[in-house]
């Protein structure tokens, strides 16, 4: 009994020596040159491939994944934040990212290997250890599915090109907020004040939103307040100009008077009240802040927090469709 | 507390007394005032506290029989009893008493219950029990709409109204004490109550079933009236606002709407139609703030406004950062409602 004691004691000691002398002496290489032992690599990647597989969101929440809007929004967010390491069909990468370790896998063979539901995952969580991040803000999976529809995309060899992020100020917003609707808003009709509040907002991820995250980095702070006062005066998008003006629906009833669940919109939302306005709106933009504010992922504003704790699926429908059709 | 020669703390038996005494003087307080089910204003809390006051004195004589026989038997005559007059005292006292008492008791007691379900004289109120306060509809006889109030239940003195309740979320209890007893409100069911009050004065309601964070914060005054004057309560009621005149009351009046009050709260004859929260039309003119958490003062209203959720834990209403101006007009606005 005591030689066993003894033997543990030993291996314990040697072991805490060991311990020290690679966290503490510096003695294990942290080169990226030096690769890994044998088998190692192996046992991360299988590792990774099914800890990806077991998490995986089911596709029941996914929205439709070839919707034109939807995968033009997830390229011009693909654009800016991920082309750089993946690369994208026809653009390249530079030597430094190919020297990566893991090298980030060109998007064309990456897309080969997962399916939807998987690279939802991925993009939303990021890989730890690899060098692959998450998405910069937690609980939007729902905007992830704009990336995974312009993947999708790339797999099927369908993708649009890139657009060209190398425009200034307004023409870099307009990418997306000027061609794009569905999921995209429109904002020619906020006024300047508001705009530049979301900017804040965005930016300090008080509203989280990953893909307007990502897109607020890239311009300076001091410039919010310009950017804003000219895309409050900008000309409708396309795609307002052109949409068909469907009939609103049953959901005047429920914005102009509410009911014993939900307030009034209009009293906020039409003419004498503070909110922004939201006829002639983007329906699917309307769908989802509704949804992320019934929800509880948006608490920025605690009025319109406690205004849609209660609504449905059903109401939200209707209201988005009203807002969205109607002109007044 | 003293410390006697040996060292000991006297037990200080003489605190304890007093303690008791307050207690006993706190306890009995509660028989009084507005909400007091002894300060009885109306047929059917009447009848309950007789029967209180019966079973109340009943109770005392049979204690004192009890504790004075067992007195008897320990300290007076002690040792064994005679075995026929034990056997008489034990079927007599033990068997024959009890059956006799509960049944008269019970017969009397069924014979004086009210009747929840008793017919009205006309007036039907609905009452919905919402977290956490009181949706009043008054349904006049023969009206097609209601009139539609909060927070407040006036009844007209000496005529038998019928209270048709019910309940948003979840399960509250509609209870005047001094009226009546209570009776359960349903989310999805209606229940009903009729209560015959007899003596005008203002008493208190209190939701009597545990909902959630601000039950305790769940009442209402009840406003018992001679009936003319509350004909003349309700005809006011049922007419619209009367719209600010002077300048502060004008702005208030601009603060609400762009603040978007509106949204939950309706003043009748304005743009504000929201049903959300508590119709405030005559929000003025109310014994109580919140459902009575405050009364209607200036100062009061501000503090609600901008502190809603301190004062009102999860309350859906939130709370308002407005400037001090805008503040000040708002309530001098809700102030003038009346």
């Amino acid at each position: 009994m005591r030689a066993v004691l003894l033997t543990l004691a030993v291996l314990a000691a040697l072991g805490l020596a060991g311990a020290v002398s690679v966290v503490g002496l510096g003695l294990y290489n942290v080169s990226a040159h030096a690769g890994h032992w044998p088998g190692v690599s192996w046992i991360l990647h299988t590792t990774f491939r099914n800890s990806v597989r077991l998490r995986a969101p089911s596709m029941e929440d996914a929205p439709r994944l070839d919707d034109p809007d939807l995968i033009a929004l997830g390229a011009g967010h693909y654009a800016t934040a991920c082309a750089g390491c993946h690369g994208a069909p026809g653009v390249a990468r530079t030597a430094t990212v190919r020297a990566m370790v893991p090298e980030p896998p060109l998007i064309g063979e990456a897309v080969e290997s997962w399916r939807p539901n998987e690279l939802h995952w991925i993009v939303e969580n990021g890989v730890k250890m690899s060098g692959m991040p998450g998405w910069p803000v937690q609980g939007r999976g729902d905007e992830v599915w704009a990336v995974v529809a312009y993947l999708v995309s790339v797999r099927e060899r369908m993708a649009p090109a890139l657009p060209a992020n190398d425009g200034a100020g307004v023409a870099y917003c307009r990418t997306c907020h000027e061609k794009i609707g569905g999921p995209v808003p429109r904002l020619d009709i906020l006024d300047a004040e508001y705009l530049e509040a979301q900017l804040d907002l965005y930016a300090s991820g008080a509203r989280p939103g990953g893909i307007m995250a990502q897109a607020v980095s890239r311009v300076r702070k001091d410039d919010f307040g310009a950017l804003a006062r000219e895309l409050a005066q900008g000309d409708a998008p396309v795609f307002a100009r052109d949409a068909p003006r469907l009939d609103g629906g049953d959901g005047a009833a429920l914005a102009r008077r509410g009911n014993r669940d939900v307030p009034a919109c209009l009293a906020c939302h039409g003419d004498t009240g503070k909110g922004p306005a939201l006829f002639g709106q983007s329906q699917d933009y309307l769908t989802t802040q509704l949804k992320l504010w019934r929800d509880g992922t948006y608490v920025h504003d605690n009025k319109m927090h406690a205004a849609a704790r209660d609504l449905t699926d059903a109401d939200i429908d209707a209201l988005s469709r009203y807002f969205a059709n109607s002109a007044e | 507390m003293k410390v006697q020669k040996n060292g000991r703390v006297a037990r200080f038996r003489p605190v304890g007394r007093q303690f008791g005494f307050v207690v006993l003087l706190m306890a009995l307080a509660g028989c009084g005032g507005g909400q007091s089910a002894l300060n009885t204003a109306g047929r059917e809390a009447a009848s309950i506290a007789l029967l209180f006051w019966v079973m109340l004195c009943g109770a005392v004589v049979l204690w004192l029989l009890v504790n004075g026989a067992f007195y008897y038997v320990s300290r007076i005559a002690p040792g064994r009893l005679d075995t026929r007059h034990a056997r008489s005292v034990l079927i007599g006292g033990g068997i024959v008493l009890p059956v006799v008492v509960l049944t008269a008791l019970l017969a009397w007691g069924l014979s004086i219950l009210p009747d929840p379900r008793r017919p009205g004289d006309g007036l039907v109120v609905r009452v919905t029990g919402e977290q956490w306060w009181w949706r009043v509809e008054y349904w006049p006889e023969g009206a097609e709409t209601p009139i539609v109030t909060a927070n407040e239940i006036r009844l007209p003195a000496g005529q038998r109204t019928e209270f048709r309740l019910a309940a948003d979320e979840v399960i509250h209890s509609f209870w005047i004490p001094a009226l009546g007893g209570k009776m359960d409100m349903f989310p999805g069911r209606e229940t009903m109550i009729s209560l015959a009050p007899e003596r005008p004065g203002v008493y208190r309601g209190q939701c009597a079933e545990f909902c959630g964070a601000s039950h305790a914060w769940m009442a209402f005054a009840a406003v018992v009236m001679p009936p003319e004057a509350f004909d003349d309560w309700l005809a006011a009621e049922a007419a619209d606002a009367v719209p600010p005149t002077d300048e502060a009351a004008l702005r208030g009046q601009e603060v609400f709407l762009s603040e978007g009050c509106g949204a939950c709260h309706t003043v009748r004859g304005t743009e504000a139609v929201g049903t959300v929260g508590p119709d405030l039309t005559h929000i003025g003119s109310r014994r109580t703030l919140g459902a009575g958490r405050s009364t209607v003062t200036l100062e009061n209203l501000g503090t609600w406004i901008t502190h809603t959720e301190a004062l009102k834990p999860e309350v859906r209403m939130p709370s308002y950062a407005l400037s001090e101006g805008d503040l000040a007009d708002l309530t001098q606005y809700l102030k003038g409602l009346k």
